[in-house]
């Protein structure tokens, strides 16, 4: 289950994104996932939807793109302005 | 709503330590070795026969991963080498940090060979670099020759596959040629030893392994 700890560190990370491009907030983040990386995308989906929910950045959509081999990268971010 | 590239790798946390720890080790000139395999498998074993075959001037050290328990720093401190435990209390496998803070106090410059052993896991441990040299996995003919096409990350991210307990090979219905095959479907250039801790059979091998691997670093 270290799922959550990867979710963790994508939610660290959108926060700090997000930050600069104030005042905008977060909507999705993209990222991409290789079938050697370890990570069972279903398990991630539901540790991120977990920890999103009641935190300063619901609702937050998780995207999953194939990635190549190993890879466990961002991909993007989508942001709302108001 | 507007979309913006986001770079780099989801880990990066881990991986800024992993990158201190590596160069940290490259400094002191520390061969630190990534054991993986799932619980059971032999990693303990192997670092008791490792550690019983080198003599007392041998400069390598241990850090051993558990969700709980010292048990394993016990059975490897007989042999009087460095040992600690790292104890994760829940977590399913080592990160840097973890690493970082169990070397606290070590004379990394007394270290040429630090042996890192992971929490029994084939999947968490994959993601987490430790800033190692290389990452090695045990699979035990005990488990099931399909593991490394269940379990492809870590055969993947590994440069030697042990395959262990070897001398119950007569009584267990594991096709060691198929498990190699599997090993090699998943990652070709995989490097393959076979090894029995009760027999020593093939252990003379994995020493030369570690030796031949940490002197080309």
């Amino acid at each position: 289950m270290h799922e959550v700890g990867i979710a963790n560190g994508i939610l660290e990370a959108v926060r700090k994104e997000t930050e600069a491009h104030k005042p905008a907030r977060a909507v999705k983040v993209g990222v991409r996932i290789g079938e050697m990386a370890g990570i069972d995308p279903q398990s991630l989906a539901f540790s991120f939807e977990v920890l999103v929910k009641g935190s300063d950045l619901e609702p937050l959509d998780l995207a999953i793109e194939p990635g190549v081999l190993d890879e466990l990268e961002f991909a993007y971010l989508e942001l709302e302005v108001p | 709503m507007t979309r913006v590239p986001m770079e780099g790798k989801v880990l990066n946390e881990n991986d800024r330590a992993a990158a201190e720890l590596r160069a940290e080790f490259a400094r002191h000139g520390v061969f630190a070795v990534n054991l993986i395999s799932s619980p059971g498998s032999g990693k303990t074993a192997l670092l008791e026969r490792t550690l019983e075959s080198y003599d007392a001037g041998r400069r390598v050290a241990v850090l051993t991963g558990d969700i709980q328990t010292d048990a394993d720093a016990a059975r490897l401190a007989r042999y009087g080498f460095p040992v600690r435990q790292i104890t994760t209390a829940g977590a399913c496998h080592l990160d840097a940090r973890m690493i970082r803070r169990a070397l606290d106090g070590w004379e990394l410059a007394q270290i040429d060979l630090l042996f890192i052993e992971n929490v029994g896991n084939l999947v968490c441990p994959t993601s987490y670099d430790l800033g190692e040299a290389c990452k090695i996995v045990l699979l035990s003919v005990t488990e099931g020759e399909e593991k490394p096409l269940k379990y492809p990350g870590i055969f993947f991210k590994s440069e030697l596959m042990l395959l262990t307990k070897i001398d119950l090979l007569p009584y267990v219905p594991f096709n060691i040629d198929v498990a190699e095959a599997n090993a090699r479907t998943i990652h070709p250039e995989i490097q393959i030893a076979r090894l029995s801790c009760t027999t020593k059979q093939g252990l003379d091998e994995w020493l030369r392994w570690i030796d031949a691997r940490k002197g080309g670093q």
